[in-house]
């Protein structure tokens, strides 16, 4: 049915359509009623307007009518001429402070006869979709989430409510408190949902569930596993599966800004490039586009082209919300801090809960040499990711720079324990030990960070194991327990920046043997530099010292 | 850097951004409500004979209409009736022939509004004149459709309230659960009417909260301001000194930093000062977030903050906020209660020399304060302040000059000398408000008037006139109410005189919840207060216990007129003991050096007192009477009553201890002498209605007249003294041990 169908896609033109997915369960379409049928010239008169947007006119031939389905057609068009007209008001309006208070004029109408029919029963499940979208328009949230609740409920699978729904719900306690209809859209809610709220396992496990029931070759999972494990920052992961989402379903736009900014992270330059290129020629209008593009350049390092394709993705969609805070990392580059912030000002003003724009906003602060302004941005950032080390090594820094060690080690240990992706904690807090002439807890922290080093098998190009066996070799030294010192001596001369030193201490360990006693006892500590000796092997051993008491 | 900040400029959809205030550069535009005021106007200036009272009255209304947030018709009209009569109908008839009329109509008027100005005494750059041609412009400025759009709201201005356009079901429908509606029919503020909305709390906030808008609704208005436009940051600082109103660090922190994230921003794009003002705003924001920290009491976070905002001063060479941050910076410490004056010395010379006189008199002040504290001497004090009040008329720094004032008077009561405190604070109240807001009005809700008044209300509690105590009292808790932040200086204050009143009384049970109440504001003071209950409930051991931790505390704060009181209350405790009269010598003779040093007359006469009364006891009364009567004189003057009828009795019993020792025809006089001065003390206590020591008296009195054989003057007293002690419950303490 014609019709039918297309009131469908019109329902969820406004959101994200599920058409990705392989709707084979779609219910045969009901038969006509007799009411329909009288409506029937009407309506198609009326699509017809309505799809070259003349809805004014739409509306008009279908006030008479009677049928559902021209009733939502004829209230549907009155609400979209409301917010077309609120657009073109937007741009005329008489001054700065008007332009808030534009409003769609038919909201409030609409709401009266929606509520009246709404009470006497008589709306289905797509009028009562635009009755809440209605509420939400009028900043009536609480009604609004009541009707999309009973929007589902009459229809299920009409994913444009379940999608308001979720925009709507704030946190885990008010999803379940929701009575939700038992269907399989259901489950594609909660997956979603879980994403919203950042509690990426639990969504993972949803799709992975889906994907088992049937749903395996659905590109609309595969990019939601793809952007999950990209929150989650699974890099490689991520890139495999957008990688395979290209293959699928080669002239998708949706989702690929996230693919450039893995591939950016990377630094993966022509893949960037080739994705870079590919977009445009889909379509060079799209905010992915521009957004993947700002990334090509940035990674060029030609930070004003990328500024300027932002700020075009921002004109396409001002409340595009990653682009404000990719433009604020331009202008970072760029060393323009009073831009930059003005950014991640706007980036927070769209949605508070960014963490990156809050972290962003802390690390302007940190260049302006203000780092205890920019401890509340961090700490606001650590709030929103309570589980992520960068915001806590930040912190950490802050509270060096303003000799609060104490903090500053609470820091850093925290960051090692949440698991610290960049591998820099540990390192801190072994040199802030240092300064403080806590040689057995800096000694601690080097071995800890030198098998972590080591356990991980990749090269990381900012790793400073020099620095660490060069700390540790001293340190033996120093309580004579020289074998070890030798060791870690030896090792210091596979590094160059060290090799001059490791060769004068193990000159210095020599003399010391010949004037007295070989006295080193302690094979304990030697097995520490097992992975050391081994480096292809992550083994992961536990310190022969009590690490607690590094723990401040 | 220029071509990135304009390319930022090409959205005009962005609703978001700062675009639009400096793009467009419109402050103010035509709404229905402005033309309401526009035909006001024009009525004016053609309606040649009128009224002198009804021009004054609506000359005087010119300024807040143009102002204030646009009114409904009905308001406003009922603003210009009360005005005057005649001009409402014009401007009515005007509005509705032009709303009821065609577009034409609206046009005509605007075309022929400048004539009507050409030649009355509207000039082009008045307050009107300026009005009147930004209302022009931002008129010729609307595209065909705008101006279309105006006219169908001047209709609907116009006839709202005149006819209903729903039903009644359906209104109740649409205004219902919605607060905002209410703020959205008033419509939108303008740039213009925004910033003086916000000038004006701000001000109130400053100097007169009582008038300002209540927390939760002030806070209500500037997210509606907000809301309309995100980008208006002074709101968001409007918003922070709001919650710190109510105390909400969460609040006041966020709407801080947005305000100067929001600040560096304009700063930058400023053009004038460039680079310079931009990297000043972050030093003020940074200071800005210590001051915040010092307020809710975050020491060691205000300190980092401060250290952080003198670094980047000092990178920047940045005297003046340098100047401002080692101001905060010895504030910090005072409040820290470590020693400042070295760090206060240092800002007043250096603010003197990049001449900001505000803060080097804030400066001087505060070593005042400080100063006089450690004892400086008073003339040097004295003349420090006169120094800076000359500068203060001369600058007119009104609010230095009130804390001037107040502060004077805290000095004098401090030394001791009612009179001249009395004289000062009535000085503070007469003065007239230089400020230019409120020129002329007497009242300024600042913190110096409520010490003032503080000061006032124990004044003359001490002098027994409670009644006018309690009108001081409903005045100041009408000014400052209870949830405003200095409306704990007079409930300290009232509670005080209460306490000290219930004692006199000797209705201790009434003093008990008094000091719960003192220690909850001020721990020093409530303990001090509970061991002299405790002391006339007779738990001396509880009493010297508390009076040992008050030792403690005030040797770490260096309160010395608190530490003097703790000696002199223990010296009390001491007498109660059995050999305690000789121990409590020494303790005595130290206060009263302290006393001395500090120039604290009013504490010295009383450990003088105290220092006779030992000596009477311990069996010296010549050497009693000579010190008596040594500060008979200054406790007369300046004393309260309580200290000038203690000070008469005390001199009463020195004579009849001395009576009792002279010769015969000596005795006489002497006895004599005794009865007339118990006397007069009993004329003090009786003001007091004190009437323990009213018993006393009446016991020494009964005794004296007998030993003088007078008989019936006798009996009457020892009726006197008999009725009060069936009225009173025994103390158990006898005339004997208490001063």
């Amino acid at each position: 049915d014609l019709s039918n169908s297309s009131i469908v896609t019109l329902a969820s033109e406004l959101a994200v359509s599920l058409d990705a997915l392989p709707l084979n369960e779609i219910p045969a379409a009901p038969e006509l009623t007799e009411e329909d049928a009288r409506d029937l010239d009407a309506l198609c008169l009326a699509k017809s307007h309505f799809e070259l947007k003349e809805y004014d006119r739409a509306a008009y031939f279908l006030r008479g009518c009677r049928s559902q389905k021209a009733y939502f057609l004829y209230m549907y068009s009155r609400y979209l001429s409301g917010e077309k007209k609120k657009d073109d008001e937007t741009v005329d309006s008489l001054g700065p402070l008007e332009k808030g208070q534009v409003r769609n004029e038919a909201l409030r109408e609409l709401r009266v006869e929606l509520s009246k029919k709404h009470s006497a029963g008589e709306l289905d499940g797509f009028a009562l979709y635009l009755y809440g979208v209605v509420l939400r328009k009028l900043d009536l949230l609480k009604e609004a989430v009541e009707i999309f609740v009973a929007a589902t409920h009459a229809l299920p699978l009409h994913w444009g409510s379940w999608l308001e729904l979720c925009n709507l719900i704030t946190n885990i306690e008010m999803l379940k408190s929701l009575s939700l209809p038992e269907c399989w859209v259901r489950d594609f809610f909660m997956a979603h949902m879980f994403t919203e709220l950042q509690m990426i396992k639990e969504a993972l496990q949803k799709y992975q569930s889906l994907m088992e029931a049937g749903f395996a070759k659905s590109t609309y999972i595969i990019s939601q596993i793809a952007v999950a494990y990209h929150n989650i920052r699974d890099i490689d992961q991520a890139l495999y599966l957008f990688n395979e989402l290209r293959e699928q379903d080669p002239f998708r736009i949706e989702n690929m800004d996230t693919f450039s900014n893995l591939l950016y992270v990377r630094s993966m330059k022509p893949e960037l490039s080739y994705l870079a290129h590919n977009l445009v020629e889909i379509d060079k209008y799209r905010v992915e586009t521009c957004c993947v593009i700002g990334n090509y350049y940035s990674l060029r390092s030609q930070h004003e082209k990328a500024a300027l394709y932002f700020q075009r993705a921002l004109k396409l969609n001002p409340r595009c919300l990653g682009a404000w805070t990719l433009m604020g990392h331009e202008y970072m580059e760029m060393k323009n801090t009073s831009a930059a912030i003005q950014a991640y000002r706007h980036a927070i003003e769209v949605n508070k809960r960014d963490y990156r724009a809050w972290y962003g906003l802390g690390q302007t602060y940190e260049i302006l040499k203000m780092p205890f302004y920019s401890l509340y941005y961090y700490r606001k950032a650590h709030h929103l990711r309570p589980n992520d080390s960068r915001m806590l090594v930040a912190l950490g820094e802050c509270y060096e720079k303003l000799s609060q060690q104490v903090e500053a080690k609470k820091c850093y240990w925290r960051a090692y324990s949440v698991g610290d992706v960049e591998r820099m904690a540990l390192l801190k807090l072994a040199k802030l030990h240092e300064q403080l002439n806590e040689s057995d807890d800096a000694a601690q922290c080097y071995i800890i960070y030198i098998q972590d080093i080591f356990s991980c098998g990749e090269q990381l190009e900012h790793a400073e194991v020099s620095t660490a066996l060069r700390y540790l070799g001293q340190y033996y030294f120093k309580n004579k327990l020289y074998d070890e010192a030798s060791l870690c001596a030896q090792r210091c001369c596979d590094y160059n920046d060290a090799r001059e030193e490791g060769k004068a201490l193990l000159r210095q360990i020599s003399a010391v043997r010949e004037q007295g006693e070989p006295s080193s006892t302690d094979l304990s500590l030697a097995c520490v530099f097992n992975p050391l000796i081994n480096t292809t092997t992550p083994v992961r051993r536990a310190s022969p010292l009590d690490l607690s008491s590094v723990t401040p | 850097m220029a071509s990135v900040h304009e390319s930022l400029y090409f959205n005009p959809m962005m609703t978001n951004g700062v675009v639009h205030a400096n793009v467009f550069s419109i402050k103010d535009w035509v709404t229905p409500y402005k033309i309401a005021v526009l035909s006001l106007l024009y009525e004016m200036s053609t309606t040649k004979p009128m009224a002198l009272l009804d021009r004054r009255r609506l000359n005087k209304l010119i300024l807040p209409i143009q102002q204030g947030p646009d009114l409904t018709l009905e308001q406003f009209l009922k603003i210009v009736e009360e005005c005057c009569l005649r001009m409402v109908n014009a401007v009515k008839l005007r509005l509705f022939l032009m709303a009821d009329g065609e577009l034409q109509d609206m046009e005509h008027f605007f075309t022929m509004l400048p004539n009507a100005f050409s030649d009355s005494e509207a000039f082009k750059t008045s307050v009107v004149g300026l009005f009147m041609r930004q209302m022009l412009l931002a008129y010729n400025k609307l595209s065909f459709s705008q101006v279309y759009k105006l006219y169908k709201s001047l209709q609907q201005y116009c006839r709202r309230g005149n006819q209903p356009e729903l039903s009644a079901e359906d209104m109740e429908l649409t205004s219902n659960e919605d607060p905002r509606m209410d703020i959205n029919t008033r419509g939108p503020l303008s740039q213009k009417q925004a910033e003086y909305f916000l000038a004006r709390q701000a001000y109130l906030l400053k100097n007169d909260e009582n008038k300002a808008m209540s927390p939760a609704k002030l806070q209500d208005e500037l997210n509606n301001i907000l809301k309309f436009n995100p980008d208006f940051a002074e709101a968001h600082y409007l918003s922070y000194l709001n919650s710190m109103r109510v105390q909400d660090i969460y609040i006041s922190t966020h709407s801080l930093l947005h305000y100067f994230d929001r600040l560096i921003l304009s700063g930058g794009e400023g053009k004038s000062n460039g680079d310079e003002g931009y990297g000043r705003s972050l030093r003020y924001a940074v200071l800005n977030l210590a001051t915040l920290h010092c307020r809710f009491g975050h020491y060691q976070q205000a300190d980092l903050a401060l250290q952080e905002s003198i670094r980047i001063a000092q990178e920047a060479n940045d005297h003046v906020c340098l100047q401002h941050c080692l101001s905060w910076l010895y504030t910090l410490e005072q409040m820290k209660g470590s020693d400042s004056v070295v760090l206060t010395e240092d800002s007043v010379k250096i603010a003197a020399h990049f001449c900001l006189p505000y803060l080097a008199s804030l400066g001087i002040q505060s070593l005042v304060q400080q100063g006089a504290k450690q004892g400086m001497p008073a003339n040097k004090l004295l003349d420090a302040l006169r120094g800076t009040d000359i500068m203060h008329w001369k600058q007119s720094l009104s609010e230095l000059i009130e804390i001037s004032l107040a502060q004077t008077t805290s000095i004098w009561r401090m030394y001791g000398k009612s009179t001249m405190a009395r004289q000062q604070a009535q000085l503070l109240l007469n003065m007239n408000s230089l400020e230019p807001v409120n020129f002329g009005v007497q009242q300024n809700n600042t913190e110096a008037f409520a010490v003032t008044l503080c000061h006032l209300a124990e004044l003359h509690a001490e002098q027994g006139l409670y009644a006018v105590v309690s009108d001081i009292m409903k005045h100041l808790k009408q000014q400052f109410p209870p949830h405003t932040q200095h409306a704990k200086l007079w409930m300290l204050c009232d509670l005080k005189i209460q306490f000290e009143k219930a004692m006199n009384d000797g209705k201790y049970h009434l003093a008990d919840p008094h000091v719960t109440a003192i220690s909850a504001l001020n721990s020093t003071e409530g303990l001090y207060r509970k061991a002299q209950l405790l002391k006339a409930l007779n738990q001396t051991t509880k009493a010297s216990k508390i009076l040992k931790q008050l030792q403690q505390r005030c040797e770490k704060s260096k309160n010395t007129e608190m530490i003097i009181r703790m000696m002199l209350a223990s010296a009390e405790l001491h007498w109660d003991s059995a050999t305690g009269f000789a121990t409590a010598v020494p303790l005595l003779l130290q206060a009263l050096a302290l006393s001395r040093q500090h120039n604290l007359q009013s504490l010295t006469s009383e450990t003088l007192l105290h220092l006779a009364f030992t000596q009477l006891m311990l069996g010296i009364p010549e050497q009693a009477l000579v010190l008596v009567q040594d500060v008979l004189e200054s406790v007369l003057a300046h004393g309260s009553l309580i200290d000038k009828g203690r000070a008469l009795l005390l001199a009463a019993r020195c004579h009849m201890a001395l009576a009792g020792a002279a010769a015969q025809e000596h005795r006489l006089t002497a006895v004599e002498l005794a009865v007339h001065t118990l006397d007069e003390a009993a004329v003090y206590f009786s003001q007091l209605d004190c009437k323990e020591r009213m018993r006393d008296i009446h016991y020494l009195q009964a005794r004296l007249h007998h030993s003088l054989g007078n008989i019936s003057q006798r009996n009457k007293c020892a009726m006197l003294f008999r009725l009060l002690d069936q009225e009173l419950p025994s103390s158990g303490m006898t005339v004997v041990n208490r001063l």
